[in-house]
């Protein structure tokens, strides 16, 4: 996620206000100038207006992080994945586990088999939270790198309500 | 609007080639603003063809005919549901249609997953827009559906295929889409996971339900067509082994070949190369049926017609696409190896990978029946015709083979099963399926291949019945709740395992319905007002024929009444439209009454105004609507299978106790209410009496020759179920031969010296050339066995299990905290 997309200041004219704003008044041109006498022609017509407003939404999304002067990368990376996608790697390896035991319990799984098998979800799973624990303490910074950004986001902003309001 | 329609098709190739150069750029530079770039691209492609699409679809509705595909697929009578559908009626709206929701997909894919798989992400944004990049290539440069008129537009298009015009016509093929764009994303992230050398299985937990949804898709597609098929084409069957069918049947057996499989590369760490060569085939084969359909390699009646440059474009991509997906595999070998290996061929594995290659089988055969008679023209210049007769022959068997593996496979344990274990698991549902076998034969059921399939089907029944039961047990006594309410908690706990049992409740459901087929009953009559006829326990009467007309077309009606017994029990109205601008492709619309055992089906076949005399083809289908039933019970498993882990926990924290058992007993009292009446109430018995006069030489010689009348909506049906004139005519003639003595070898060199080649015939006869097309199955049917027993080499020693970690303080206190994770989880 770009810095961009996390405005706290809920008041705040935001990119996508603008094609909203773009939209409608296309909208409101189109109508005039095409006067379609059929519904859902005119339905449809709204329709290719909205399209053509999220094009310009996509089109300013793909050019923004190539124009922000401060480019913040917010993804926690573990190693060389994402923190997101080893904590859900670690949930679906306990969710096996738990099958595991449950499959035991049925009969359908030998205590031979269940030990083998179990070790090597077990050890996976232990290795994954070894692996998130050493990863915390980055982890840990990067939450505090985020709320230095939003704190400074937030102080610009009431400086800028008190300067209008002077 | 047709410029700016082209003018935005350019930019989403443009926007396409950007999303790929940049995203690639960005994973190889580790740069983020890139990626993100990369990422904006592949939303704006998105847009842009929901632009395109909106515009297309306003010029339909608005009339445009200025534009020749809207000429083309519609006219201003065409109601307004069907001028919206006609969008993908064509050959061109078709490929844009398929890349907008290709788009869309890939959108929500990448917008799902963008932060769990970040490392694949870039890879996996530039492989779609690359497949994207070719769709739209096409477009721009050979099938653009933009394109207009230079002169003067038409005042009314031409209007969309009569055939067409048909509900069932009208979603099926989004719906096949869908379960072909969605198997892009599967394909996209093993790629992106081949590329980053991220071989773990989280990239397959990333795709799995992408590819379940995609499945049911095109299950929901493959079920619409035979729905179709059934209505509309008026021939008493839904599966006809046409080549377009076969198209979409393809993907759909590798795709249910890696559901099953995922499951072993997860449990036991095996069949990693193997998964990711079904994932690659059966994208490859979604290219390959898109190729099928649009180049004119194969005749069908749904083909959209010949276009060889199309086809050498296609082509190009497909060697392109299998190249590098196959180049890939083999570079990450290594990377791919399995840690475990088969160690028993009675355990859960085994069982799973019977299936897989019995299911890779299934599609190679079909793929290569499919195009035999283009193989065999190249090679030889004689045009076959590939029939139900010799897809018949090998799918049969490999069908009930499947549905015994479904049965088979949830009652092995993992690693091997001991005899004990195997006495305990299989005793229940041997016998409920020995008892009804023994019942059936009892009652008089003596179709042996349709008696063999309900007693696998109760054989399979009782495997998941049983695994309800024995897993409601384990959990009622962990939890100590009521037994419905366990078996409740059992569904929302292990939602994939148990909503895969119901999807298989829903295939077995459907194998009933097919092997109801052994008991249907046919004839073809000619009646005059007031004349009846019978069939099975039904008495058709024929009252009188009626002419009407609307603004599109002519209607010529039969109105006929249908007695039980003496007792009047419906009324049917079989019909003929003649559309006024397609006057030469009549449509047969069906009369059907449809009850839970069996339906009655008439076809309007001929008619004489004058005398008011008409012919029909009546046919009794039992079981017919177990399919379509069978279908919905396999959507809402997997539907179950689908839901997020929040839905039930949701539920069950909102439920107050006993709810779960209240609202099932309510359910069941309300299906018992509503339910089965009509199945008791309508026995099979009358199915078993001969309603055709015909002799077993005539019905067999039938059965073996397929209509050759090339007419629309005809596509070289058997003479049996054919409705056309030509059909009736041939009938006559091979009754006629049949009466002069020729024997049924004499009566097919006939139909092969009249036509001068073998394409009347249903199936090719096993000589010179055509012995390959019997001599394949079998030499696959080898080679499989072969490569099964030397890939899976049985007692192996198994992979080393690793300590879970070193002796310490550290490792005893993430023991703990794993335990504790543990029991939380539930």
């Amino acid at each position: 996620m770009m810095s961009s997309g996390t405005s706290t200041d809920s008041a705040a004219f935001r990119p996508w206000h603008l094609f909203v704003l773009a939209a409608l008044v296309a909208a409101t041109i189109a109508m005039l100038v095409a006067r379609p006498s059929d519904p859902v022609g005119t339905v449809l017509l709204m329709l290719a207006v909205g399209a053509a407003s999220l094009v310009g939404l996509a089109a300013y999304r793909a050019i923004l992080p190539l124009t922000q002067k401060e480019f913040v990368e917010t993804t926690v990376m573990v190693g060389s994945r994402s923190r997101a996608a080893v904590e859900r790697e670690k949930t679906l390896v306990l969710r096996s586990l738990k099958e595991l035991e449950f499959d035991r319990a049925m009969g359908k799984v030998s205590d031979g088999d269940f030990e083998e098998m179990g070790r090597r979800l077990r050890v996976l799973a232990i290795r994954l939270m070894k692996q998130l624990d050493v990863d915390a303490v980055d982890y840990l910074w990067s939450i505090w790198r985020r709320l230095d950004t939003v704190e400074r986001e937030l102080t610009s902003v009431s400086r800028r309500v008190a300067e209008r309001e002077l | 609007m047709a410029s700016l329609g082209y003018l935005t098709l350019l930019a989403a190739f443009v926007a396409c080639s950007y999303a790929a150069a940049v995203s690639v750029a960005g994973a190889r530079r580790r740069s983020p603003r890139l990626i993100e770039s990369g990422i904006g691209a592949f939303y704006l492609v998105t847009a842009l063809m929901l632009l395109a699409s909106a515009i297309i679809v306003h010029a339909f509705v608005t009339e445009d005919f200025s534009i020749r595909y809207i000429d083309h697929y519609s006219d201003s009578a065409q109601p307004l549901f069907y001028k919206l559908t006609s969008y993908w009626g064509g050959l061109d709206g078709s490929i844009m249609f398929w890349v907008t929701l290709l788009a869309i997909f890939g959108a929500a894919a990448v917008y799902s997953n963008r932060e769990r798989q970040r490392e694949l992400i870039p890879y996996v944004v530039a492989v779609i827009a690359v497949v994207q990049m070719f769709f739209l290539f096409l477009m721009i440069v050979h099938k653009n559906p933009f394109a207009t008129y230079l002169l003067e537009a038409p005042v009314d298009g031409r209007g969309l295929n009569p055939l067409l015009q048909n509900f069932y016509m009208a979603i099926h093929p989004p719906s096949l889409y869908i379960g072909f764009v969605g198997m892009t994303i599967p394909f996209a992230f093993g790629m992106a996971a081949l590329i980053t050398g991220h071989l773990d299985d989280s990239w397959l937990r990333a795709v799995r339900r992408w590819t379940m949804m995609s499945w049911l898709f095109l299950t929901l597609g493959l079920t619409l067509g035979m729905m179709w098929a059934y209505e509309e084409l008026g021939w008493g069957g839904y599966w006809g082994w046409d080549p377009v069918e076969n198209a979409a049947l393809l993907p759909w057996f590798t795709a249910t070949a890696f559901l099953h499989s995922v499951m072993v590369q997860e449990r036991r760490s095996m069949l990693r190369v193997w998964n990711m060569t079904l994932v690659i085939m059966t994208f490859f084969l979604t290219i390959f049926g898109t190729f099928m359909t649009r180049s004119g390699i194969v005749q069908s009646i749904h083909a959209f017609g010949q276009d060889m440059a199309l086809a050498w474009m296609f082509t190009i991509f497909m060697v392109v696409l299998l190249v590098a997906s196959f180049g890939l595999v083999i570079y990450r070998l290594p990377l791919l190896r399995a840690r475990n290996e088969l160690e028993s061929w009675v355990s859960r594995e085994a069982a799973f990978l019977v299936n897989n290659w019995i299911l890779l089988f299934s599609a190679v055969f079909v793929l290569f029946a499919t195009m035999f008679p283009t193989l065999s023209e190249v090679v030889t210049g004689a045009r076959l015709t590939v029939g139900p007769p010799f897809y018949t022959t090998w799918m049969l068997p490999i069908g009930l083979i499947l549905l015994t593996l479904t049965g088979v496979g949830p009652l092995l344990a993992w690693r091997k099963s001991t005899p004990s274990n195997l006495r305990y698991q299989f005793t229940w549902p041997v016998v409920l399926a020995a008892a009804t076998m023994g019942g059936l034969y009892a009652a008089g059921f003596r179709v042996w291949v349709s008696g063999l399939c309900f007693g696998l089907c109760a054989f399979v029944c009782g495997t998941i019945g049983q695994e309800f039961v024995r897993g409601a047990v384990v959990r009622r006594e962990a939890t100590g709740t009521d037994i419905v309410t366990a078996i409740v908690g059992l569904v929302a706990r292990s939602r994939r395992r148990y909503g895969g049992y119901i999807v298989h409740v829903g295939i077995v459901l459907m194998f009933l319905g097919f092997a109801g087929s052994g008991y249907k009953r046919d004839a073809q009559v000619l009646l005059r007002p007031g004349e009846a006829t019978e069939i099975g326990r039904y008495t058709v009467r024929y009252d009188r024929l009626s002419e009407n007309s609307d603004a599109r077309k002519q209607m010529i009606t039969a109105h006929m009444t249908v007695l039980v017994e003496g007792e009047v029990v419906d009324q049917l109205y079989p019909a003929r439209w003649f559309f006024f601008k397609h006057e030469t492709e009549p449509t047969t619309e069906v009369a059907l009454r449809r009850t839970v055992a069996e339906d009655l089906y008439v076809v309007l076949a001929g008619y004489e105004m004058s005398d008011q005399a008409a012919s029909f083809q009546l046919t009794v289908n039992p079981l017919v609507n177990w399919i379509w039933f069978g279908f919905a019970v396999l959507a809402l498993g997997t539907g179950i299978a689908l839901l997020p882990e929040s839905a039930f926990a949701y539920a069950g924290a909102a439920a107050p106790q006993g709810a779960a058992t209240a609202s099932v007993v309510l359910l069941a009292a309300a299906l018992t209410l509503l339910g089965p009446v009509a199945v008791f109430a309508q026995p099979l018995e009358g199915a078993l009496q001969e309603a055709n006069e015909a002799t077993p030489l005539e019905l067999d010689l039938r059965r073996s020759l397929v209509c050759m009348c090339d007419g629309p909506g005809c596509g070289k049906k058997l003479v049996a179920e054919c409705m056309c004139v030509e059909a009736v005519r041939l009938r006559g003639e091979i009754r006629g031969l049949v009466a002069e003595g020729l024997t049924r070898d004499e009566v097919l060199r006939f139909y092969i010296d009249t036509h001068g080649s073998q394409e009347p015939l249903a199936a090719p006869l096993n000589e010179g050339f055509n012995r390959l097309a019997w001599f394949f199955p079998y030499a696959l049917g080898a080679v499989a066995l072969g490569a099964l027993v030397r890939w899976t080499r049985v007692g192996q020693e198994p992979e080393r299990a690793t300590s879970p970690a070193e002796p310490g303080s550290d490792t005893a206190q993430l023991e703990a905290r794993l335990d504790d994770e543990l029991r939380n989880l539930d």
